[in-house]
């Protein structure tokens, strides 16, 4: 089973995304960060396949999170999702940094599991 | 569900990968001049006045075009030229993305036309304001937004009231705030009533009873939610050359005799909405002017 990092400040997110995950029969969920900072250590710790992450967060945000996470393992597969994808530039910054993909707040459970089901 | 730009939708619907919407996009950045390149290209200025004019943009907030005819280094009808000239040779995404095979042009008809019934949703209404308001076309898209979204994501029936202006408001049920810079500056403040809370948090947990909740849990949903709506006000107003950054949010407490005055600098524009059964909802908007 394939382990997912959720990496969002909101504790009401990081509980949804948990539950889809859990729910999926073929990932599970590996914790969750409150920041960026949080997000490179656990990534460190445990090892995940995937992480799930968002941009807008106090701390270390999700974009430089998801360079520090490229320079150090630049086959990490990160997929933001964010309430910001919706914006041209923030999308583009994020692809061209190495995300996988970008979804848009308010997410569907589905769209979430067919796109980590693709990487 | 949310507001998204064509190549996003795309990546999205797995329709094309991240790595042809690159190459597309390097494309278009470099067929796309920005306004003093073309005017160069034209013949009209040169790249040292170029420099010249974004050195004077660090003290003076125009835009370039706006700045070159101020400088006298083009004329008002260059700039109008230059101005049709980008427009005639822009390349649009979903023409790029043809142009790097990544699509084909029948692929493209239908794709452009899925996209456009994904965000019919999300076509302006108009909205009033009142008199006096800068950068009304943003503050359109917030509170236009909010409505949509308390309606899509929420499922609250609510009547909105007409906006107006105030010095202060009341803070008993202000619960959570974002902060926009860019282009335009505002606080986004949405103060919402106990059971509308509750709406909110049952919506975002994606549960149908949030009695046992904790507080910190329902404040954390209702956080979300305007994160949500400000993100999704942020791409809006990017599809109109608008730049907005949003902040965290931020949970806002003060006790209710306790009026808060609008900060000098700021218009405060107020948004009732009402909810059936008594409930209540208000935005907030303190916009720099």
């Amino acid at each position: 089973m394939q382990k997912v990092l959720i990496v969002d400040d909101s504790i009401s997110v990081a509980r949804q995304l948990e539950k889809i995950i859990n729910e999926s029969g073929d990932f599970t969920s590996a914790g969750h960060a409150r920041n960026g900072a949080e997000a490179i250590k656990m990534n460190h710790l445990e090892n995940p396949d995937i992480i799930l992450m968002d941009m807008n967060m106090p701390g270390m945000d999700g974009l430089t999170a998801l360079r520090s996470l490229m320079a150090l393992d630049k086959e990490v597969k990160v997929v933001m999702v964010t309430s910001l994808g919706g914006v041209g530039d923030k999308f583009t910054e994020a692809i061209k940094m190495g995300a996988r993909n970008v979804i848009s707040k308010p997410f569907d459970a589905e769209n979430i599991l067919r796109i980590i089901r693709a990487l | 569900m949310a507001v998204r730009f064509f190549g996003q939708f795309l990546v999205e619907r797995g329709v094309v990968t991240s790595e042809k919407l690159l190459s597309a996009i390097e494309l278009q950045e470099q067929r796309n001049l920005k306004l003093g390149e073309m005017a160069v290209n034209m013949g009209f200025i040169t790249h040292d006045d170029i420099e010249r004019s974004h050195n004077a943009q660090y003290s003076n907030d125009m835009k370039l075009g706006d700045l070159l005819v101020q400088m006298e280094l083009l004329t008002p009808a260059q700039l109008s030229e230059v101005i049709e000239k980008q427009k005639e040779n822009r390349l649009y995404i979903g023409e790029a993305l043809v142009q790097v095979n990544a699509l084909s042009a029948e692929e493209l008809e239908l794709q452009l036309a899925a996209f456009r019934e994904d965000q019919a949703q999300y076509v302006s209404d108009r909205i009033e304001l009142p008199a006096g308001i800068k950068n009304r076309a943003v503050w359109e898209i917030a509170a236009d937004l909010t409505y949509k979204m308390l309606t899509r994501i929420i499922g609250l029936n609510f009547r909105p009231e007409k906006s107006i202006v105030v010095t202060s408001f009341t803070a008993g049920n202000i619960v959570a705030g974002i902060d926009f810079n860019g282009d335009v500056s505002a606080r986004y403040i949405l103060s919402a009533s106990k059971k509308v809370k509750e709406s909110i948090a049952k919506a975002i947990l994606r549960e149908e009873n949030v009695e046992s909740e904790p507080a910190e849990v329902i404040e954390d949903s209702v956080m979300e939610f305007v994160n949500v709506v400000c993100g999704n006000i942020a791409a809006k107003a990017s599809q109109s050359g608008v730049v907005l950054d949003i902040l965290p949010p931020v949970i806002i407490r003060q006790k209710e005799e306790q009026p808060i005055t609008v900060p000098d600098g700021r218009i405060g524009v107020s948004f009732p909405i009402h909810v059936a059964d008594g409930e209540k909802i208000e935005i907030i908007l303190l916009i720099r002017q």
